[in-house]
């Protein structure tokens, strides 16, 4: 089998032995507008990866195969031009200015530049400059809002917080949905995004944040940037770009007489939280309306009334205990008032780049450095990076170029404990009672814990920031090394073998006397991921007439593992000291993790004109993860692009100034991840979701249990089916461009873990089971608007998708993607992808109205709704009806004003924060809490203020006896008040409220991004290029929702999505920098 | 055509293309021993599956999701905060029993049954013995608080039965007392060299494991009381003689690195503290157990939080019930005499009830204090006699013995003792009688689930 694969890669090159020299043109491109040098311009030789770039003086030599090649300038914000050799070795150029970014060079898979006005099917390209001035520490986000199909989610505005990223919606149920990435070729790990979870000490919805390993890309270093949307796009990686894909060109060196250039690039920025949920600012610390030391709930007094004893021997607050105002005791200071979000500070980023750009007649070097220094709105919370990076690349002989893209990345994060657990930030800061002060100490001096509930309940939140840190640290190195080989004129080849490999080293420290471990805990652990790729290209290309014909044959080896060893201690003998040895529970472990993969592929390129261009390709893959008898799967895709205005009659024609459109079809697949095919034991442990649980070893001995998958020998690939349509139009010299794309993937044979009733003994089994469509349109538009010295540019993006889970296997109608046992994000069948899946309310099976009780007998309260326990249905999809965004440039002289509008209409999330503190009296809706009651038991609307009456929304009705619901089908016009009975009751999570009732839209307007910028006027021979800029993101939001920013996710870069439950907060930011180039 | 121009190199550019070539050919990429995993065994011995059942069934089986509501329930405890507050009012949702649906099934049971069929497959009928009293062990638990549950065509996953019947209660019942007798069997015969190896609670010992087989049983049969009468007395009776004191209770032992159930529920969550009703019952008597039971409060003191009350300043449990090392008990001496003392006065054995009775008290004081309190005992206990002792007596007596158990919450629906009030603020008219059945059994199997329309509608034995 094996050999057979290696035979067939060996049969492509039979018969390719002819070869001739190559021609060195020089020449030098400028402005048509100004005739002033144009510096920086890629120069290509059409559809090859051989390239050159312009000098400051706008001069270039590059050495091409033949005389009969074309040669592609290219240029951001210049129309690309090509040029026909025909003989000549001087070519000189000037470049229009385009209206369009999109009318360009890209980068498509495997590196190939294409003339985009060629492709059959939709790319999308963010310039470098977008990248560098934004100003993010993980690059993704920098993307937010300048593409369409593209949803960006970060978990939170946490230093080193992860970001989920998904293209054109989610192809897989509980896969993988975030897309490739690939950096000069070389597919990088940028996963792992999710909560950090740790054997014994973290849960999926607590522990800490975990950065995306995208975060080890330097922004700064990047030259361009392609997003591959659909399976004609991607088809050539096959199996791993499901999901669509980022290709990453970093910047490079010109060849050429260059002289050594020098930028540096320099900011400083400042974080505030974005939003938190109102508190209340009224009642005290207490329960049942008397105040109450340690109290977990702020349904105390009012505090107006309440005066402190000025007992120093109390130890919980400074001033005493709190008591009325007719007390002995009282002094005659006042109950305070304690802002919890005091809590929060700026976060400051330190970010600092240089690079150095040099080159000669035969070689060329990028090198750059850059360190970022970022500290958090949470105090400790930090991450910082320092990248280093050499390009190179030299011509070996005339027909032999060898390049090579070094980088080496340090990130290190601090991150603190959030989300779901008794020592999360969050849940401690926003539950604690207004009249506590959490900032007048964290720790007695005995070591332990000063907190709202007199040590119980939660972590004081400066205890947890203080105290319990997540340290993590990754080395990493992506390098590559790229082979050119110019046989003839008509055949070249590349190699191109990298790798990615990184050390990961992590520290979860939890102190004695945390309330989530008191007995403290320490987690260590390491790993390494080392993914290793080999692509090999043999191009061919040849012109007959009109038609132009490119033909790429490759073989592709790739292969990913990863290997981490863990170790925990449980219970600290001695505090505040970290080592292993520290306790005589520990547990210690090693986990192992890889798959390869192979590939031969096609693909063929023919051009007609300059007017009709068709494309196909084919791909066969084999993979270790598949069993035996499926180990292999082939998959094709064509494309067609028709630039109708090349037709004579509507050539030059100057209101509709270039036409095309396109369409693609491609069926691509994806592989199983590793060991599903059979069962496995593994090392035995019993827990129940409340506590940690117990493992093995145990009482000296060894133990194993059954795993609970089943494991499936027949497995085969999932398919996607993908087609898109689309065009590509510009108005009035180029002035306006719309780009229209409607897409539609269909994928079948997801494979997937499919729970299953455990009373089959087992929890799940692999299968290829659902069935999953995305379809949407797209829209890109462009205009400029004002020309000349004020110039005015506005750039939009729309989308609109719908991502419907078709189904799921058979008698399975929901799968668990992310949450708690209620409610949870779950894949529906019928459903969009992602909905929220919780108890409502009682409701009318007619009308669907709510029920509000009308019984008096019953356990339940007349004039409010009752919860539905009888099964979780789905309350809410997470996914936007459509999203927007707008980016108006203006420019004068020097300055630059730019703007970035960010819409997303539609979604829905779970506000489980505020359904919290609803419970706790913390929120703000709970302020309005006073019911006076007349000798009968009825409401007296003397004595109670209006504004505390309400009335349900809904119609009488009742629960009978098996629990269904019987309506009277009339209108509810009973008044209630949302008393504590009521919030601690119904009206939150933990008195048994329906998640239903925490569910809130989560529609946005948000002013993502704001750019100002001053080029100075170039300074003689000290700097060729100056620029002051100010750039501040996220600054204004518009919500309907309540919650923390509905742009945060509990658990993170996970499928998992719209689950707000004590999020680490979003942030805005403001930062100031200063670009030179010497 | 264009005209080809030879070069007097290519044979050498080429080479570099075909060295390129053999490169990527020389290894074998493409291998499906890749994908077994290395970290995890395709098989175990025996030895390495017992214990991890043995302790699934005490952390898990037995732990916080079956004792704690139930206990909450029969006001053990109160829940003073979050879920346990939410439980205490009666609300117990399908989604909050599903881990320990899932606990009984894919945790206990399955790798119970892989015991018993590597037991039968290598010849081991000592292991076959046990795996089976294990079995029967959780069935009976299980079938308590679901009543049908699936088993005949349970735990076949791996023969692709996805979707197993429910058999009725009555049907487990009588599996129950079939894999017991089978266990007695087995464990009787002679099993070298094989033996039973990795035993956390009996230490590889088959005499004890057919003692407790026949105690096991001995309860499964008076558990059908208000089903069978009479004759599920005279059949546990029978059985009454199959420990001789507390040295042969039927524990599942903790360890500071793996830590009792409610240690740790109390350490990480909290949210439970003695409830005032069962302190009252002990008060009454100065019971000399309370402070076992009962942990210190805010004060320093012994106190109860009233049902529903919330007094999160109350006693939390004391150290008998969550300590690190309180072994979960799976079957007791003490209980058994009180199953002896019950089935006797049933069946009109008044002398040999009030002996059982007495000496089901005194084992409960040694295994629960360390020794007997002789002068409480002559105070409260030694003066029944055949006339005076009376089921309430018994009943009181072994919910003050068997706290922190499931159990209690079976013999309340049987006998109806202790009597309990509503708690206030409840969801249900009445205090539940069973547990719903878990979502994700709901939701997977949804054509073999039966129907119940509440958690207030009592199991098979309880009608």
């Amino acid at each position: 089998m094996k050999r057979f694969l290696f035979v067939l890669s060996l049969l492509m090159f039979a018969g390719f032995s002819l070869f001739a020299q190559g021609e060195e043109i020089t020449g030098n491109v400028t402005n048509a507008e100004d005739g002033s040098p144009l510096p920086g311009v890629s120069v290509v030789v059409q559809g090859t990866t051989i390239g050159s770039v312009t000098d400051f003086e706008g001069n270039y030599s590059i050495t091409v195969p033949d005389d009969q090649v074309i040669l592609m300038f290219s240029f951001v914000g210049m129309v690309t031009q090509e040029v026909a050799l025909e003989g000549r070795t001087v070519i000189n150029v000037m470049l229009e200015p385009s209206t369009t970014a999109i009318d360009e060079v890209v980068v498509t898979a495997l590196g190939m530049t294409r003339a985009e006005k060629s492709l059959g099917y939709g790319v999308q390209s963010v310039e470098s400059e977008q990248i560098s001035t934004a100003n993010t520490s993980d690059v993704i986000n920098a993307i937010s809002g300048r593409t369409a199909g593209v949803t960006i989610t970060s978990s939170s505005g946490s230093p080193g917080a992860s970001v989920f990223m998904t293209i054109r919606g989610s192809a897989s149920i509980t896969g993988n949905n975030q897309p490739l990435f690939v950096v000069d070729g070389m597919p990088i790990v940028t996963g792992r995004g999710g909560t950090m979870t740790t054997a014994r000490t973290g849960t999926s919805v607590g522990g800490t944040g975990n950065s995306s390993r995208s975060i080890d890309l330097n922004p700064e270093d990047i030259a361009s940037m392609t997003v591959l949307k659909g399976g004609a796009a991607t088809a050539l990686y096959g199996l791993r770009a499901a999901n669509g894909a980022i290709i990453i060109t970093t910047k490079s060196g010109a060849a050429g007489r260059q002289k050594m250039k020098v930028d540096f690039h320099t900011s400083v920025g400042f974080e505030q939280v974005s939003q938190l949920p109102a508190r209340q600012d009224k009642y005290t610390q207490g329960n049942l309306g008397a105040w109450g030391s340690g109290n977990a709930f702020s349904w105390g007094p009012n505090v107006d009334t309440m005066y402190y004893d000025g007992d120093e021997d109390y130890k919980w607050d400074p001033y005493g205990q709190l008591v009325g105002q007719n007390d002995p005791s009282a002094t005659s200071r006042k109950a305070e008032i304690y802002d919890a979000y005091d809590f929060f500070q700026t976060g400051v980023t330190y970010n600092n780049r240089l690079s150095v750009t040099a080159g000669n007649e035969n070689a060329s070097y990028f090198f750059s450095i850059a360190d970022l220094e970022q500290t958090g709105v949470v105090p400790n919370s930090k991450f910082g990076r320092t990248n280093v990076r050499l390009n190179s690349s030299a011509r070996l002989t005339n027909w032999v170029k060898i390049s090579t893209n070094l980088a080496y990345t340090n990130s290190r994060a601090t991150q603190i404990q959030q989300g779901s657990n008794t020592s999360g930030v969050m849940l401690g800061l926003l539950r604690t009672a207004p009249t506590f002060d959490n900032s007048a100490g964290y720790i007695f001096p005995d070591g332990t814990q000063r907190n709202y509930r007199n040590g119980g309940g939660y972590d004081n939140p400066y205890w947890t920031a203080n105290m319990n840190e997540f340290t993590d640290n990754v080395n990493r190195f992506i390098g590559n090394a790229i082979l050119n080989f110019t046989f003839t004129d008509w055949f070249s080849a590349s190699y191109n073998i990298g790798l990615d490999t990184y050390g990961r080293q992590g520290t979860d420290i939890i102190a004695v006397y945390s309330r989530t471990k008191p007995q403290g805990a320490l987690e260590e652990w390491s790993g390494n991921s080392m993914q290793v790729n080999s692509d090999l290209l043999l191009n061919f290309h040849q012109s007959f007439g009109d038609l132009d014909l490119a033909l790429t044959l490759g073989h592709n080896m790739f292969s990913t593992n990863t290997y981490s060893v863990y170790g925990d201690a449980i219970g600290l003998e001695i505090p505040e000291f970290y080592q292993l040895s520290n306790s005589s529970d520990n547990t210690t472990g090693v986990g192992r993790w890889g798959y390869r993969t192979m590939a031969v592929f096609g693909d063929l390129q023919l051009a007609f004109k300059d007017m009709l261009f068709l494309g196909a390709t084919g791909r066969n893959d084999w993979s270790t993860t598949m069993p035996e008898q499926n180990l292999s799967a082939f998959y094709p895709s064509v494309s067609l692009g028709f630039v109708f205005t090349e037709l004579g009659a509507l050539q030059g024609n100057s209101i509709l100034s270039f036409g095309k459109i396109r369409g693609s079809w491609a069926r691509t697949a994806n592989i199983a991840t590793p060991y599903n095919t059979t069962n496995y034991f593994f090392s035995a442990g019993s827990g129940d979701g409340w506590v940690s649980g117990v493992t093995f070893p145990y009482l000296g001995t060894t133990g194993f249990e059954v795993g609970g998958q089943l494991g499936n020998p027949d497995l085969r690939h999932e398919t996607m089916d993908s087609w898109e349509v689309g065009a590509d139009l510009r108005f009035l010299n180029n002035r306006l461009g719309v780009d229209v794309s409607y897409f539609n993937n269909l994928n079948t044979d997801l494979l997937l873990s499919v729970p299953i009733a455990e009373s089959s003994g087992y929890n799940s089994t692999y299968l290829n089971a659902a069935e999953m469509e995305s379809k949407g349109i797209e829209i890109s538009a462009n205009a400029r608007i004002l020309d000349g010295n004020f110039k005015w540019e506005i750039l939009a993006n729309f989308t609109k998708m719908t991502n419907t889970v078709l189904s799921l296997a058979e008698g399975v109608e929901s799968i668990f993607l992310g949450g708690f046992t209620v409610p949870q994000t779950r894949a529906v069948a019928g459903n969009e992808y992602g909905s929220i899946y919780g108890n409502d309310w009682y409701r009318d099976p007619e009308s669907g109205a709510v029920l509000i009780n009308d019984d008096p007998s019953d356990a339940y309260r007349d004039g409010y709704p009752m919860t539905d326990t009888r099964q979780m249905v789905p309350i809410g999809d997470v996914n936007p009806n459509w999203t927007a965004n707008i980016t108006n440039t203006f420019s004068l002289y020097g300055v630059r004003l730019s703007f970035l509008v960010d819409i997303r209409n539609g979604g829905w999330m779970y506000n489980g924060t505020g359904f919290a503190m609803n419970y706790f009296g913390v929120h703000e809706r709970t302020e309005n809490r006073d019911v006076y009651y007349t000798s009968e038991g009825t409401i007296d609307f003397e004595r109670t203020p209006e504004e505390n009456l309400v009335v349900f929304d809904g119609v009488y009705g009742h629960v009978d006896a098996d629990g269904g619901p019987v309506s009277s089908g009339v209108d509810n016009v009973t008044p209630v008040v949302l008393d504590d009975v009521w919030f601690k009751g119904f009206g939150s999570n933990f008195g048994g409220g329906p998640s239903v009732a925490a569910m809130e839209p989560a529609d946005w307007v948000r002013l993502r991004e704001v750019t100002v910028s001053y080029t100075f006027p170039t300074q003689g021979d000290i700097f060729q290029f100056a620029e002051l800029y100010f750039t501040g993101r996220n600054l204004l939001l518009w919500t309907p929702y309540s919650g923390i920013d509905p742009e945060t996710n509990l658990q993170g870069a996970v499928n998992g999505q719209g689950m707000d439950y004590f999020n680490m907060p979003g942030t805005k930011s403001y930062t100031v920098g200063l670009k030179l180039t010497f | 055509m264009k005209k080809i121009h030879f070069n007097k190199h290519w044979m050498a550019k080429a080479g570099v293309v075909f060295l390129l070539t053999a490169l990527l050919a020389s290894c074998d990429w493409i291998d499906t021993e890749y994908n077994i995993d290395p970290d995890a065994p395709g098989d175990v011995p025996m030895a390495l599956l017992l214990p991890g059942i043995q302790q699934s069934i005490g952390f898990a089986v037995l732990g916080n999701d079956a004792a704690r509501p139930t206990n909450i329930w029969m006001q053990y405890y109160d829940g003073v905060a979050r879920q346990s507050y939410t439980q205490g009012r009666y609300q117990i949702l399908p989604a909050d029993v599903n881990n320990y649906w899932g606990t009984v099934y894919t945790d206990a049971l399955i790798n119970a049954k892989i015991l018993l069929d590597k037991a039968e497959a290598e010849e081991s009928p000592h292991n076959a013995g046990v795996a089976k009293v294990l079995i029967a062990f959780t069935l009976q638990i299980a079938t308590d608080l679901f009543g049908d549950i699936p088993y005949t065509e349970a735990l076949k996953g791996t023969d692709n039965v996805l979707q197993p019947v429910f058999d009725s209660q009555q049907s487990i019942y009588s599996t129950i007392f079939t894999l017991l007798d089978e266990a007695v069997g087995n464990l009787g015969a002679g099993d070298e060299p094989v033996g039973i190896s990795g035993d956390v609670i009996y230490d590889g010992d088959a005499d004890a494991w057919i003692n407790a087989a026949r105690a096991l049983k001995a309860r499964a049969e008076l558990q059908l009381s208000k089903r069978n009468g009479s004759s599920a007395y005279s059949n546990a009776l029978a059985l009454t003689d199959a420990f001789g004191s507390i040295a042969d209770d039927m524990l599942v032992p903790f360890e500071g690195a793996n830590p009792n159930p409610i240690n740790q529920f109390m350490v990480e969550r909290g949210d439970v503290r003695m409830n005032q009703t069962f302190l009252d019952e002990l008060e009454a008597t100065g019971d000399p157990r309370i402070p076992f039971y009962f942990g210190e409060d805010n004060d320093g003191e012994i106190s109860g939080s009233p049902t529903g009350q919330q007094d999160e300043t109350a006693s939390p449990p004391g150290s008998y019930l969550a300590s690190q090392t309180s072994p979960i008990v799976m079957m007791s001496y003490a209980e058994l005499k009180f199953i002896e003392a019950e089935a006797a006065l049933q069946t009109g054995a008044g002398e040999r009830a009030v002996e059982a009775y007495k000496a089901a008290v005194a084992a409960s004081l040694e295994q629960v204090t360390g020794e007997v309190d002789a002068d409480w005992m002559a105070a409260n206990i030694d003066g029944e006699n055949a006339s005076t002792l009376t089921m309430e007596d018994i009943m009181m007596q072994k919910r003050a013995a068997l706290v922190g158990q499931v159990q209690p919450f079976a013999d309340w629906r049987r006998t109806g003792f202790p009597v309990l009030s509503l708690a206030p603020d409840a969801t249900q008219t009445e205090i539940p009688r069973r547990y719903p059945y878990a979502q994700d059994e709901i939701i997977y199997n949804p054509d073999n689930i039966p129907a119940v329309g509440s958690v207030i509608v009592p199991v098979w034995w309880d009608q």
